[in-house]
């Protein structure tokens, strides 16, 4: 683990980090307000001494009460990875500022979390559906998003019936939405 | 008798109006980029390659906006085969989604497994025993081989050659057929445990091995000989497809790829996993970035492979091929990105546990996606023929693509 990237971290951005720099195994993990992410990002890939040129992913993720953008970076200088974090977009209306301004390659990443959860990246000028059809109305990745005949996550059948046994056998959707508090 | 007049294509009676190159509903344009590229000046047309071209590497729909013979414009459409993995591997337990990735690329199904556990057992706390380690990286090794010599072929047959593929095919079947040995699936391996791999290394693995590396130095040498000096290949793809350092790098491109760019990052040195420190490899680059730098780095690369099998060979402990783990695994809430240099660049898998059985999400980054989008900015201006040669130097496999 790089402390001395934690450090540094912690005086460049400052109050701006939502929790502290988080560190585990090679891995860096950092959170800042939906606010700050454009300046957050441009910061971390132009400042000298960070230089996270490369963008490697950039995913969304639906905690069941809000959304957030994950975008992991790294450094071809120093070798260095970083996950950057921006939590709390409104689960209904999804709104974040595109990256595409810093990495082009990020266009169809961004497209692909607007196709599977309805992310709207504000600047992106070609964010249309890229795996389902034009037409499909749905975001097939958010939680309450079942599928048609999942047996694992229904509550009488599958793998996990043994362990549901306490799930009373007319369970609604919203009930056995999972919702996770540690993310 | 009077002679007639032969309609002139400038007729406009004759003249096929542009909306009818659509043998489907023209599409609506729904965002800026999408009305610019549906907007046809004078003189351009739509040419439809795909979904069933043989040249796509798998099954791809490519939209071509063409004046003349030159490319202005092209747009790809994926989706083909998409088959919802991320979301199949929310409603699977640990161990079941590592064989939910394996489909993803096909010709390198060892490292769709290998990125997933590796950030299961980073969100796990497990230690791998070092002779698994050993297992995972000549496993490895010896796909990439497949996976390189497989694209020689491809790219040479994308620019119309048919020999180097029979030629390819022998090394890479004796490669499956090899792991098949070890693993029991041709394909889709399925080999990778969390904690290990699944069966230690086998007499007919070992024997076949051992055949194989006295004599695939000097056969994947002839390969390369017959393609390298032929003037055809080489004059098509010199100088095609130039993609330059800084644009690579803003890309999000990975992997030889990037590394025929002059940037040498590679993550088996510069983030490393497994037992790659312990190996002696060097990180092959060009500097010109084009299409033949791409198949040359490639090629380096199997080099150095054979390199890295002859180390772990050499260097391999004996010991326990699987770490002591319960059946049911239920990692502490948590985060982890696993990630492997693959034949085409990083695979990823973006990992968060919600302390149940099942991960709550697992993102899967595939490089084939990425790269697949720098086939518009490389091919503008060039000929039809050549968006062929500059997709299969990105090597994209769709499975991996559309996920």
């Amino acid at each position: 683990m790089d402390r001395r990237l934690a450090t540094l971290l912690q005086e460049k951005f400052g109050e701006r980090l939502l929790t502290p720099v988080r560190q585990r195994y090679d891995e860096s993990e950092i959170r800042v307000a939906l606010a700050d992410a454009t300046d957050t990002l441009r910061t971390l890939h132009d400042d000298p001494t960070l230089r996270f040129e490369m963008l490697i992913d950039l995913c969304g993720v639906d905690t069941g009460e809000e959304m957030q953008v994950v975008y992991h970076l790294s450094s071809s200088t120093s070798g260095d990875w970083l996950r950057v974090i921006v939590p709390g977009l409104d689960r209904a209306a999804p709104r974040i500022a595109s990256a595409t301004f810093m990495w082009p390659g990020a266009e169809w990443m961004e497209r692909e979390a607007y196709d599977m959860f309805g992310i709207i990246f504000e600047g992106n000028r070609d964010l249309r559906r890229i795996y389902m059809p034009d037409d499909y109305r749905s975001f097939p990745l958010r939680k309450d998003f079942y599928l048609a005949d999942d047996a694992s996550r229904s509550p009488a059948a599958g793998v996990r019936n043994m362990e549901r046994a306490g799930t009373p056998a007319n369970a609604t959707a919203a009930t056995v939405l999972r919702k996770s508090p540690g993310v | 008798m009077t002679q007639q007049m032969r309609p002139s294509l400038d007729d406009p009676r004759v003249a096929i109006p542009a909306e009818s190159t659509w043998y489907e509903p023209a599409p609506i344009p729904q965002t800026e980029r999408q009305a610019e590229f549906l907007t046809l000046r004078e003189g351009e047309m739509f040419v439809n390659m795909g979904p069933q071209h043989p040249s796509t590497h798998g099954v791809l729909r490519v939209i071509i906006k063409v004046n003349g013979e030159k490319v202005v414009d092209l747009d790809p459409v994926l989706g083909y085969l998409h088959r919802g993995v991320e979301k199949l591997c929310e409603n699977a337990d640990y161990h079941q989604a590592i064989c939910y990735t394996d489909p993803l690329e096909y010709v390198a199904s060892l490292f769709c497994e290998a990125a997933p556990v590796a950030a299961f057992e980073k969100l796990m706390d497990v230690e791998v025993p070092l002779r698994a380690q050993y297992i995972r990286v000549l496993t490895m090794e010896l796909n990439r081989i497949a996976s390189h010599t497989l694209f020689q072929g491809w790219m040479a047959l994308d620019l119309g050659g048919i020999t180097p593929i029979l030629w390819a095919f022998i090394e890479r079947d004796e490669i499956v057929d090899m792991l098949a040995a070890l693993t029991g699936q041709k394909l889709l391996y399925n080999y990778y445990r969390i904690g290990g791999v699944n069966g230690d290394l086998n007499h007919e693995f070992m024997s076949r091995l051992g055949t194989w590396m006295s004599r695939a130095a000097a056969q994947i040498d002839s390969n390369l000989a017959l393609i390298n000096e032929n003037e055809i290949f080489v004059r098509r793809t010199r100088g095609l497809g130039v993609l330059d350092a800084k644009t690579a790098l803003k890309m999000g491109v990975t992997g030889p790829n990037l590394r025929a760019s002059g940037v040498p990052y590679d993550l088996r040195r510069d983030r490393p996993y497994l037992v790659y420190p312990e190996l002696e490899f060097d990180v092959p680059t060009r500097d010109e970035g084009d299409s033949l730098a791409r198949y040359l780095v490639r090629m380096d690369e199997i080099k150095q492979s054979i390199r890295i099998i002859d180390q772990v060979l050499h260097e391999m402990p004996d010991g326990p091929v699987m770490a002591k783990l319960p059946r049911l695994l239920r990692p502490r809430p948590g985060r982890a990105f696993g990630a492997v240099e693959g034949p085409r660049g990083v695979y990823g898998t973006y990992a968060i546990s919600d302390g149940t059985d099942q991960p709550f999400r697992m993102r899967i980054h595939d490089p084939s996606f990425v790269h697949l989008q720098l086939v518009g900015p490389l091919t503008k201006g060039n000929l039809i023929a050549d968006t062929m040669a500059v997709m299969a130097s990105l090597d994209p496999v769709m499975g991996g693509v559309d996920k």
